[in-house]
This record gives C-alpha cells, structure tokens and sequence, in this order.
C-alpha cells in the first residue's frame, strides 16, 4: 500500500468517527436532515462513477431511486400489493430490502447499458432523460395499479401496526418504552438518529467500496473511456464491458439511496422521485466535482441545505428560486471544478508537491 | 413497515419535547401564554405555484384577528414552508414544522397525495392535520384511521356527485364526454359524477384522461367530441380546464359544459372566454361555496368588503380577485372560531375534538345558508354547495342548495 | 376518417409549437455546442416581457412582438458574455449546470414579477376556424404552422448565404481555425446566444395563446422540444421542426388509437419509439453522422 493510500485510510477512520459523534451535538432534527445528506452522498457516488469517471452523461438516476424506492416499499408495505397472484406483506424488515433493492436497479441499469452503448454524449443525455421522466407515468399507469400503488403511492409507515403501542404510552414517565437500540453501544432514541446512522453507516461503506473498485483496473478503464473511447478501445478496454458496468454500479447505488430515501420518508409515490430529483443529482455531482469521492459530501450538502437556506433569505414567491441559481451559478464560475476542484487547488497551495493518486 | 419500538421512541421523544415545551399552560408545543404556533406547507414554486393564495388569504386573515388581540390573548403566528407540490418535499418540511419549529398543529397544506403522505406521521405523532386543503374523499372518509386528519372544502366526489343529480334532473338523457385529470383529483370527480347519475338515463359516453404536465389537450377534446357528447364535464385544473373551452370553441362544438370549482374562479372563465370571443363559456355550470370577489352579487357584502380590507392592508400587491384568497379566509376563519371554542389553554386533543363537533351556519366568506357541519361519524365539514351558471362575463347562482347524500 | 385527419391536425398544431422552441435549442447546440436547458425558461420571460408591454404599456401588438425579439437578442448576446464566457474552458457539464442555474432564476423571477396566475396572450392570428370536409382547422394553428415553416426557411437562409452565419457555422465547429481565419469566435457564440434567445421568444409568442401564459407554460414544451431536436438531429433545423411534427402527430395518434397507451404513457411511449430511432440511426432521423477523431 502506498503511502498516500494509508494517509487515506486514516483520514477515512477519523470522518468515521466525527460522523458518528455529529449527533451528540447538533439537533434532532439536524440529525435528519444530514441523514438525507448521506442519502444524496450515497446516490451522488454512484452519479459519479459513470459521469465523473466514465463520462457518461445521466440525466435520469433519479428513475434508479424509484427503482430502489419502490422495491423496498414493495416488499415492506402491509398496502396488499401483489404481482401476479403473489402478495406482498410487510413481514420482511426494511433494513434488509435495502441492498436488494440496489440490486433489482443496479440490474435495470446495466440492462439499460446495451442499448446505451449505441448512444453518446447529447444522445445518451436524452435516452436516460426520457427513463426519469417516463417513470413517474409508468408508475402511475392503470395496469401496474395493484402493483406499485398508482398515483396514491405506497405508505411505509401503517398506522394500524401501531394503535396498540400507542394506548400503552404515558408521554410523561416513559416507562413503557421498549428497550432502546443501540449501535456500538450508543443508544438511539430517536427515529431519526437511526435514519442518520444508517444512511451515514451505509455512506461510509459505499465510499470505501467505490474507493476500491476505482483505484484498481476498472477506475483505469473507466477513466480511459471518458478521456478518448477510441483510445481506450485501441488500448484494449472492451468498451461494452466497461460501459454497461458502470451503469450498473451507477445503478445500484441509486437504488440503494432510493431505497433509504423511501424509509426516511416513509412514503412512495410516481411524484417523490420527479425529474427535477435526476437534475439536481447531477448539480450535486458537479458541484462536489466530477471524478472525485469523498467531495461529493458537498454536492450532498449544496442539495440538502441550499433550497431551505435560500427560503430564509425571501419567502416572496419565486424569490427562493432565484436566490439558488444566482448561488449556483456563481459557484459554477468561481469553482468550475466544484469542491473538489477546490480542495486541490488549497492543496497544490499548501502542500510541496505532494500528490494524492487519483 | 412495523415498527412499534421506533415509534413508541418517537412518541416518548415528543412526551420529551412536550414536557420541555416553554408552555406553562399547556402540555403541548406550539403554544405559550402569548402566541400558538401554526404551520403547513404550501406550493410557493413549481407548477402548482398558483395555490399559494390558499395560504396568503390564511396569512392575512390571521394578522387581521392578531391586530384585534387575537385568540383568548394569543396571536396566531402560521409558518408556510414552500414543498414545490413535491411530496417528498412535503414530508420533510412537514416534519421540520413538528420536530424544529415544534407547531401544535399542521393546518391548511395543500395538496391531495401531499396530504396522504404526513398523514400517518402526524397521525402517530397526535399532531393536528388541521383543514387539508384538497377535497379528496379519503380525508374525511377514513377518520378512524386517522383521528388526527381533518378536510374542509367539500369532497370531489360530493361535487361531482352534485353535477350527476343536476344532469339527471336537467337534462335527462344526456350523454356526458369528461375531460378528466389522471390523479385522484380527477378520479375522485369522476367517480363522484357516475354515483350521481346512477339509476337515471344520464350516461358517460368517453372519459378522456391527460396528465398534467401535457403541453395541451386539443386532442383529447377532440376524442370527446367525436364520442357524440352532448355534455362536457372539465375536471381539469385552470390550466387545462382553459384549454378546454379554448379547443371546444376550435372545434365549433356547443355542449353543456360543467367546470369543476376548482377552475371555475371568475378570473380563469374570463380567460377561457378569450375577451368575450369564446361563446362555449355561456351558460357553463359549476358548484360554489363561496363568495366570489368579483361577482357583482358580493359588491357590498360585509364579508367581501372585509376580505377587501384585510387584503389591502394585510397582503399588499396580491391580487384581490383571486377566490383563493377568500377559501384561506373561510378556513382560517373556522380554525379561529376552533381555537376560541377550545378554550383558554387548548391542547391538541382539545382542538381535535372541536372539529368533531363543527356547527357553523355562519361563516361569512362562505355562501348564506351553508353550514359546516361535522359530528361523531361525518367528518366532511362543507358537503353543500350552491350551482352557479356562466351568463354574459359573471356567474349566477341558480336553484336551492345541494348537500350531498352518500349512497 | 375525419377524426384521423382532426387527430392530425392537431398534432400538426402541437408539434409547431414543439418544432419552435427546438428550432431554438439547434441553434444554440449548432452555433456553440451547448444544450441550453434554460431555453424554454428564457422563451417564456421574454413572453411575459412582450405581455407586459402590451398590458401594462399599451404598446402596440406588432410593434411589442418586435421590440421583444430585439429585447430577447440582447439578453441572449447578455447572457452569454455574462455567465457563459467565464466558464468556457470549464469541462461541458459546468455549462450546463449553470444553464440549469439560468431556469431557476427565469422562473422565480417570472414568479416575483408577475405571480403566478395564468394570464391570456394575445395571438397575432384570427380566432377564428375553417370547416372542411367534417375537420376544424383553427386559423391560429396554421398560422403557427406556417410562421415555424418561415421561421426554419430563415434560419437556413441565414446560415447557408450570410457572412454572419458562415462565421457562427465556422466557430461551432473549429474555433480555433476559426480565429487564425480573423473569425471573432467570443462574439459569434454571444451572437448565437441572441438568436437562439430570439427564436425561444417567438417560440414562446406562439405557444402563449393556445397554452396560456404562467411561469411554467414551457416546462413540458421544453421535455417534447429537446426529445424534437434529437430525434430530428441535434444540428439540423429542418430535423428539429421535422421532429417536432412527428411527435405531435404521433402523440395523438398513438393516444387515439392504441387504447392501452392512457394519459400517463404518452410521453414515455413517444420516447421510447424515439430511443429505438435513435439505436438505429444515432444521430437522428436528418443529423449528420458524427465522427470521432482519436
């Protein structure tokens, strides 16, 4: 391991560990709304493999997030949905869906990497365009009403699972709570403090997968593809590989982020994953700037924050509006390189030469 | 998803709140001796961005009653918090309302699967969903479920209810072509539509649905034309409700057309009439429920004259001709009069149990003679309304009252 | 019969109004290389620029049309030399993140100015309809018909015989050839900007009286424009209206004919025949093949 990997390394294990004190100190409600931070991380990551490093341009990850929301609200929902003559009964717990639910995108992203080998750059913009915006119809379509719920969407959260605990409480002496979860031995108490050290658990894991599968042959491929495909495939790279691998992954993590999203909001529908959702992840990517991993977290934060920080400044309408995009396009000119173009260039400036393999 | 520990750890940790809660007079959040804390959300941006007058009419109306001492002593501060009509959005800003601004109650947000998506949060989180404002059917149908919910306008179904008994009475045998939205606004509409026609000659020749975002709708009212229609139903909101009559007229087609009370503002009919040159808009039949600013009828109407008044000095630069405005008032003006009801230190469960016994013949943005009314087993606080006809650039309301009969 | 052709007719009137704001998004690409996904926010502002003028200003019909169209070549030309210049040597996507920018402050400050309450737009055509043979023709839709037909004969004209167009033509495509040749490529992009700015307000002018006027009347025009210009080939304008056309055709065919295909499956339906389009022509039904240079 070279010696930059391990200064990596030690970074990692020390943002683990102020990631798992942040809930000590801020809020409650601080602590979800950086739980949705680490979701958009997580969806960003995966943005990022295939427009960063592979140069794919995607405009439609947030149809992967339906795609992930929908099955975890799918086998979790007691809603009686059924497919076929099969019907789904919330006897399987949420956290467990999450990766099957990456899996059932990351497996529609990689099948939708063939056709998408015949398309580049504009062309491939429009096709993955087309997914986000077809997906709320399809969602909403008559036929797969039973299925996915219809326009009135699927609700986590059924109250009537609950009626029973909810006579047996006294809000003053709470007594009667059921004993407490604990995470490395920090108790949770809270809803969403569990939403917030699951995303950020989940996060940190995705990050380092997506650091390892990066550095390897597969980040030079990639990287390869997205500088010059001719070179590559003269280099040897097998294009249609590579190409329908990175939507995979791409794919999978969106659906992992849809996944979480779905649980932290505790309610599906074709309208919470719009196509606005697919274009502000690409303004997160570019943001946190393209090509690089643990900057997104910026990207996340630039998502998160900007539209309730731009709320506070005017409530007139359509002031907020005009408040973000002044801010973003600001930061696009000063930082065309996003946070990560950033944090080299303090780099470059502080350092003597010292150079972090990409 | 079933999660009884979680859940009782959110309820303990709102007993926590509550306990802490600065209230010295209430266990409750929200409220102090001086000021109880309201919120909802509201679509400041995005395609529904014209809504926004439902919370503006609200706002104004609450500075009005805090200008004059507010409620038993306490002004009534009400937080929007703009959701963009995105449902997700809605949650989020919903639970920021409850769990950072601790309000005692989620009041006026609009918007049907908006609604649907915080119900069962604020329900297990005993927060108030005070007033939904959407007229689907669910809100005040399913209360068992969610004591905590409660709509206002009456039902979508009530309202296309009443169009298929008019129909029936007016014009039997008539064969209706609807122009329907594909969401449960739309569906509640229709579904209401063919109740009322039940058991008579009236007769759904074609429903044509379209999806908001489409660019237009001249296709579908050409479908509906060609289905031999005599009877045009508008269950569209303003945009494509416009379009309607627009491409009606396009097409020389004369029927009866009835416009659902959503877009049936003077306002969009005047645009729909095209500066007088589209005569599909004559005689054109709607529900209303409540005063319109701009129907000559209101002119000097005590209520019209205060709602003018509130506007002008509580929402400078809006536009006053806008209904909207005057439904954030009506509902505003009933959770004023809840409020009062529940005495010197409300608690939510108090509040609550004041919407189970609504008996209000007198609102004064609403028409005379419609009482919001609600009790142990019917939760839907307007379920009449006035039919009013299009004639000549106004609205004129015709007949008796209608209430709506289920079954 | 009658009720094919009235389909036809209609989608022949959608599709104008596609086939002019995807005018506007070809040039733009054509000239420099950009997808301007602020087009449609940019066409509907300056619509309500051109409404504000003749409601509140009393200025005439024709004369606010005009002025509009001056006024929208300069914030185009504004634009570029403003926000677009400074990130030039940025990588694609910063441009079009700030293009993204540019739609939300369009619509927030068409929201802040003029709320959002859907408002009537004059047509420069009659209101009046033909009848033949059992099919209304409204007079409003052939004339947007034939002001797009003018509108890409224009356009062609303009870049295949003006100086101005050679240049624009010459900086897309080599920029610094371009310069050796004494081309002042900054001012031709600014100046493709300003035209581009200038079709998206006739564009918007067109749609305006059928769909009405608010802030968001081009967000879907701008989905069904974008998936036009693809389809017809992202740097032809005959390909954009050609496009625009047959998506408006095929919308309502399909929506009328093939009975599955509901309300909410439209779109995705007509993009999905236009994805298959695409596999077997990638570069659109009247777009050059692109050839890539190591």
């Amino acid at each position: 391991m070279k010696r930059s990997d391990l200064t990596g390394v030690g970074l990692f294990v020390l943002a683990a560990a102020a990631i798992l004190l942040l809930p000590r100190f801020v809020s409650d409600f601080r602590a979800q709304q950086f739980a949705y931070v680490g979701i958009y991380f997580i969806a960003l990551l995966g943005l990022n493999v295939l427009t960063g490093y592979t140069g794919l341009i995607s405009l439609g990850h947030g149809a992967f997030m339906a795609i992930g929301g929908y099955t975890t609200a799918i086998l979790v929902s007691d809603q009686g949905l059924k497919l076929g003559s099969h019907t789904f009964s919330a006897d399987v717990k949420d956290i467990w869906t999450i990766p099957l639910a990456g899996l059932v995108a990351g497996l529609i992203g990689f099948a939708f990497g063939f056709p998408a080998l015949r398309l580049t750059g504009l062309y491939l913009a429009l096709a993955t365009f087309a997914i986000a915006v077809a997906m709320p119809g399809l969602l909403k379509y008559d036929r797969f009403e039973q299925f996915t719920g219809g326009g009135g969407g699927i609700n986590l959260f059924e109250s009537d699972a609950r009626t029973r605990p909810l006579e047996t409480t006294d809000p003053i002496t709470f007594e009667t709570v059921a004993e407490p979860i604990r995470f490395l031995g920090v108790e949770i108490s809270s809803f969403n403090e569990w939403l917030y050290y699951l995303s950020w658990a989940l996060a940190l894991v995705m990050l380092a997968i997506a650091w390892f599968l990066l550095r390897g042959r597969t980040g030079r491929s990639f990287r390869a593809i997205r500088d010059s495909e001719l070179a590559a495939a003269s280099s040897g790279v097998n294009l249609a590989t590579y190409k329908t691998l990175a939507f995979g992954i791409s794919a999978f993590y969106a659906g992992v982020a849809g996944s979480l999203l779905a649980i932290a909001t505790t309610f599906v529908n074709p309208d919470t994953y719009p196509i606005t959702l697919s274009i502000f992840l690409l303004v997160g990517v570019v943001v946190g700037g393209l090509g690089s991993l643990w900057p997104l977290v910026f990207g996340a934060i630039f998502i998160q924050f900007l539209p309730l920080w731009a709320q506070e400044v005017s409530k007139a309408q359509g002031a907020p509006a005009v408040v973000y995009g002044v801010i973003l396009i600001l930061v696009m000119i000063m930082l065309p390189g996003g946070a990560a173009g950033l944090i080299r260039r303090l780099h470059s400036l502080t350092s003597r030469g010292y150079h972090r393999g990409r | 998803m079933r999660r009884p520990r979680l859940l009782l750890a959110v309820l303990a940790l709102a007993g926590v709140i509550a306990t802490c809660a600065t209230a010295a007079t209430s266990a409750d959040p929200g409220i102090t001796t001086k000021t109880i804390l309201i919120g909802g959300t509201t679509p400041l941006s995005g395609t529904a961005s014209a809504y926004a007058s439902v919370a503006r009419g609200a706002n104004a109306y609450f500075k009005y009653v805090n200008a004059r001492g507010g409620v038993n002593g306490r002004t009534i501060n009400y937080k929007t918090v703009d959701d963009g009509y995105d449902p997700a959005k809605t949650v989020q800003a919903t639970r920021q309302l409850v769990e950072q601004d601790k309000v005692f109650a989620i009041f006026n947000s609009l918007g049907t699967e908006h609604n649907v998506a915080t119900r069962d949060y604020l329900n297990a989180a005993r927060v108030p969903q005070l007033f939904v404002a959407s007229g689907a059917t669910t809100f005040g149908r399913d209360f068992k479920e969610y004591p905590w919910t409660i709509g206002f306008q009456p039902s979508y179904r009530a309202e296309g209810w009443i169009y298929g008994k008019y129909l029936a009475r007016a014009k039997p045998g008539a064969k209706v072509g609807v122009l329907v939205q594909n969401d449960d606004y739309g569906k509640d509409l229709l579904a209401g539509l063919k109740q009322g026609i039940a058991r008579s000659k009236v007769k759904v020749v074609a429903a044509q649905p379209f999806e908001v975002t489409a660019p237009d709708v001249q296709s579908q009212i050409s479908k509906l034309k060609a289905s031999g229609a005599n009877v045009l139903a508008l269950f569209a909101t303003p945009r494509h409700a416009i379009q309607g009559y627009v491409f009606a007229n396009r097409l020389a087609w004369r029927p009866l057309i009835i416009n659902n009370a959503v877009s049936s503002a003077s306002n969009i009919m005047a645009l729909a009439s095209e500066g007088g040159a589209n005569k599909a808009v004559e005689n054109s039949v709607s529900i209303v429920f409540l005063k319109d600013p701009t129907d000559v009828k209101w002119r000097n109407d005590a209520a019209v004259r205060l709602y003018r008044s509130i506007m002008s000095r509580h929402a400078k630069g809006a536009n006053q001709k806008d209904v909207y405005h005057v439904y954030g008032m009506a509902v505003a003006y009933e959770f004023v009069k809840v409020l009062r009801a529940a005495g010197k230190n409300p608690t939510r469960a108090g509040v609550m149990l004041q919407t189970r016994k609504l008996n209000d013949p007198s609102n004064p943005f609403l028409l005379p003679g419609l009482t919001i009314k609600t009790s142990a087993t019917e939760r839907f606080p307007i379920e009449q309304a006035l039919l009013q006809r299009w004639s000549k650039g106004s609205w004129k309301s015709f007949g008796g009252l209608w209430g709506y009969r289920a079954g | 019969m009658a009720e094919f052709f009235q389909q036809v007719v209609a989608g022949l009137a959608t599709g104008s109004i596609f086939a002019a704001l995807a005018l506007a998004l070809v040039l733009i690409h054509r000239a420099t290389g950009v997808i301007n996904f602020a087009q449609g926010e940019m066409a509907m502002f300056t619509t309500y620029i051109a409404w504000t003028l003749i409601e509140n200003h009393g200025v005439n019909e024709w004369l606010a049309f005009g002025l509009t169209l001056v006024i929208a070549f300069g914030l185009g030309l504004g634009l570029q030399r403003v926000v677009i210049r400074p990130i030039e040597r940025a990588p694609l996507l910063t441009t079009v993140i700030v293009t993204i920018g540019l739609v939300l402050i369009f619509n927030g400050l068409a929201s802040l100015i003029w709320s959002a309450e859907v408002r009537a737009f004059p047509s420069p055509f009659p209101n009046d309809t033909w009848e033949i043979g059992g099919v209304a023709i409204s007079q409003q839709d052939v004339g947007t018909f034939l002001t797009v037909l003018v509108l890409v004969a224009l356009l062609w004209a303009f870049f295949q015989f003006t100086k101005v167009g050679l240049a624009l033509r010459a900086s897309a495509l080599n920029p610094d050839a371009s310069r050796l040749v004494g081309v002042r490529v900054g001012w031709m992009l600014a100046i493709g900007w300003g035209l581009a700015a200038m079709l998206g307000a006739a564009a918007g002018m067109l749609t305006a009286p059928t769909v009405f006027l608010d802030p968001n009347m081009m967000q879907a025009v701008l989905i069904y424009a974008f998936a036009a210009a693809v389809l017809g080939g992202i740097d032809s304008p005959f390909g954009a209206v050609a496009g625009g056309l047959m998506l408006g055709v095929g919308l309502n065919l399909i929506g009328t004919y093939i009975d599955f295909v509901g309300a909410g499956l439209r779109l995705p339906v007509a993009l999905l025949i236009i994805l298959v389009v695409l596999l077997v022509k990638p570069s659109g039904l009247f777009g050059k093949p692109i050839t890539r240079r190591v």
